[in-house]
């Protein structure tokens, strides 16, 4: 085995595109800018002055001088204990990355990747906005390589990472994985559908499909050619809302033309979100690799990604009216690893985004042993929190209400007779579905009437705990507890467990620092 | 060392008033200053407003101007009053808040690195702030403005993990 690895050949290339396509979607949009807007020479940019390719190779030219040199000079070395990798002509890096501080590694293969047969990989640690070291393009092997040698000399010494032994650098990487792992989770075909179906990505789709036509002039064009003649044209819903709202006939006709084209594109979206889902995670599969838990999936890019169990720090539930109809909840995990917000950080974080409730238990078994979800007692909150609950709601009511009744009088109290019972149902419904637990290695909270999420934080992940009463929570003698973990995503479901009686609260809080405390936490 | 980690609740250093007086009242002037400037300039450029409109502004600004000076000198002592924290072996617990109160607990385990740092007039005052740094997300950076300095980095010395083994 070579102490040093370089990157594929076929980076060069990659990277060179990849520039290509940063230059050429502007160059694009700029000539259809130009030939769309027909505002005379030099269109609606106002005369570009001549020999503007010109000036796109000047900044073409040293962004492949970057790659070329980044190309030559990359190095990948393992050491003992860390990964270390070299770059740079002018200003030289050496970047030193401990296994034992390597939070995940990934890995993405498009289709153009799988005809050099290379992946693009991502190295994440806890520190930092962005990955430790992103490996672009590596082969195949070198990717297996890196995987067993993080993971497999972690494993040898879990709780020292002060005595690792040095990887066997004659065993090749093959050898170092067992080809059988037990599957957890494999969604098939159906499960795809229904994924696609509950989720409803077909509105993005769709949206970005049209931003594109609408950008490049083509849906001018298709419009143009199909709705020329004006029968369905733009005017369609106002003219129809006219009529409906006016003195004249009924339009009968349009209006059932109106609701089968709304029916049409509710279908269509749910089918073309279908098919996304089918597309973005194909043959996914969930597979434990020693203490690892590694998904796969795609069909286009295969996404690689693996995930050491005692790295996560909480496992999320979700499910939603449609997820219980069909007894499905999807299952996330948060690792403190990476960009958090990112779209490919968000999706490798599905555990399971699909599972049967009644699989469940087994699968949160594997992430948390000796769990048995099945088992939870759930405490509600303070028997008051619905009347502590509905306070600030009828404060912010009520001026809400004298502000409009300020501006237009009495319909004012229109308003307020559609919000009040609503605001009152859903405050009574969410207080009612609040529930928390704290055991002895988790503490969980549930929340949310319609969409419900259940977050199961670890204890010996728990950062900080923190003790909130508002002026409302002070009178009634009630409290709020969040627990605080390691790089949550900003608008992700927290353990933040609201309207507990004040001694409640107090006990609570105690209890989950101590036990915090008497943790190490390890990443 | 372990006359800090007393497990007893401990109030800001005294001092802390009058330094959250000064530092509240030169942003007070700072804004009074700017926001009348803005107003003397709308007033010179705007001709079509009445003069009614315009010491009515005026006045607005007069008791904004005087809320802010009230808040300034009373608040700091308000403030003082409802801050407490704790230092004992498990870690540190920090008390809060006039009307919106929190109680945040920090443990030991958990402290990723810690800053003590002074300003040019806590400095005069001989305070010191402290800054705990944890890997967590709301709580990413507790503060703790208002410590006698040497008591900060006394804090600072007990709260930072002793043996090589704690590192994360």
């Amino acid at each position: 085995m070579p102490s040093e690895q370089r990157l594929h050949p076929a980076s060069l290339v990659f990277d060179l595109a990849r520039h290509a396509r940063n230059l050429a979607l502007p160059a694009v949009l700029l000539i259809f800018g130009i030939s769309g807007s027909g505002g005379g020479p030099g269109g609606m940019f106002g005369g570009i002055p001549e020999g503007w390719e010109a000036w796109l190779l000047v900044l073409f030219v040293p962004a492949a001088a970057l790659s070329v040199s980044r190309y030559l000079t990359f190095r990948l070395r393992y050491n003992e204990r860390e990964l270390v990798i070299r770059w740079g002509l002018l200003f030289r890096h050496e970047r030193h990355v401990p296994y034992a501080r390597i939070q995940n590694v990934d890995a993405v293969q498009n289709v153009v990747h799988r005809l050099f047969s290379v992946v693009d990989v991502r190295v994440e640690t806890g520190g930092g906005e962005e990955e430790e070291a992103r490996l672009s393009v590596l082969p195949r092997a070198a990717f297996d390589e890196i995987r067993s040698r993080v993971f497999s000399s972690r494993h040898a010494h879990p709780g020292d990472p002060g005595h690792v032994e040095p990887p066997d650098h004659a065993v090749p990487a093959a050898d170092l994985v067992p080809p059988v792992h037990p599957v957890l989770l494999h969604l098939n075909l159906r499960e795809l559908l229904l994924f696609g179906f509950i989720q409803n990505k077909g509105m993005v789709v769709i949206g970005a499909a049209f931003g594109v036509g609408w950008e490049t002039g083509l849906l001018d064009r298709l419009t143009g050619r199909y709705f020329a003649d004006g029968s369905l044209g733009r005017g369609f819903f106002r003219d129809l809302f006219r009529a409906v709202f006016g003195d004249g006939p009924q339009p009968v006709a349009s209006l059932w033309m109106a609701l089968a084209g709304i029916v049409t594109f509710l279908v269509v979206v749910r089918i073309v979100s279908m098919g996304w889902a089918l597309v973005r995670l194909y043959d996914f599969r969930l597979t434990r690799v020693n203490e690892d838990l590694r998904t796969e999936y795609g069909l286009i890019t295969r996404v690689s990604a693996t995930v050491p169990i005692r790295r996560v720090q909480t496992i999320s539930i979700r499910t939603s009216l449609l997820h219980r109809w069909l007894d499905r909840a999807s299952v996330r995990v948060e690792t403190a690893g990476g960009a958090g917000d990112g779209s490919t950080a968000h999706m490798r974080e599905w555990l399971a985004p699909l599972i049967r409730v009644e699989a469940l238990p087994q699968l949160l078994e594997q992430v948390l042993p000796g769990f048995d979800y099945g088992a939870v007692t759930w405490q509600g909150v303070h028997p008051r929190a619905f009347r502590r609950a509905m306070k600030p709601v009828l404060i912010v009511l009520t001026v809400l209400t004298s502000l409009l009744a300020m501006a237009s009088g009495w319909a004012a109290l229109g308003v307020l007779s559609v919000l009040l019972p609503w605001l009152t149902l859903s405050t009574r419904k969410h207080v009612q579905h609040l529930g928390w637990v704290a055991g002895e290695e988790v503490v969980m909270m549930k929340s949310g009437w319609l969409w419900r999420q259940v977050t199961v934080a670890r204890i010996n992940k728990i950062q900080a705990v923190s003790m909130h009463q508002s002026p409302f929570d002070r009178r009634a003698a009630m409290a709020r507890v969040r627990v605080d973990t390691a790089r949550a995503g900003e608008f992700s479901h927290r353990v933040d467990i609201p309207y507990l009686d004040r001694h409640v609260a107090q006990r609570l809080a105690d209890r989950l620092s101590t036990a915090a405390a008497n943790t190490a936490f390890r990443w | 060392m372990s006359d800090i980690a007393d497990g007893q609740d401990h109030q800001l250093d005294p001092r802390v008033i009058p330094l959250h007086q000064v530092t509240s009242s030169i942003s007070l002037v700072v804004i009074a200053c700017v926001s009348f400037a803005g107003l003397l300039i709308g007033m010179l450029a705007g001709d079509s407003r009445t003069g009614a409109f315009r010491i009515g502004l005026l006045l607005l600004w007069t008791v904004l101007v005087g809320l802010g000076a009230w808040h300034a000198f009373r608040w700091p002592a308000l403030a003082y009053a409802r801050t407490f924290y704790r230092v004992d072996e498990q870690g540190i617990e920090i008390r809060r808040g006039v009307y919106w109160r929190v109680v945040i607990n920090v443990p030991k385990s958990r402290v990723q690195h810690i800053d003590v740092t002074q300003g040019p007039i806590d400095r005069r005052f001989e305070l010191g702030t402290l800054v705990v740094h944890t890997a967590g997300t709301d709580h990413a950076k507790v503060a703790l403005d208002g410590l006698e300095h040497g008591r900060a980095l006394a804090i600072r010395e007990h709260l930072l993990p002793s043996g090589a083994g704690d590192a994360v």
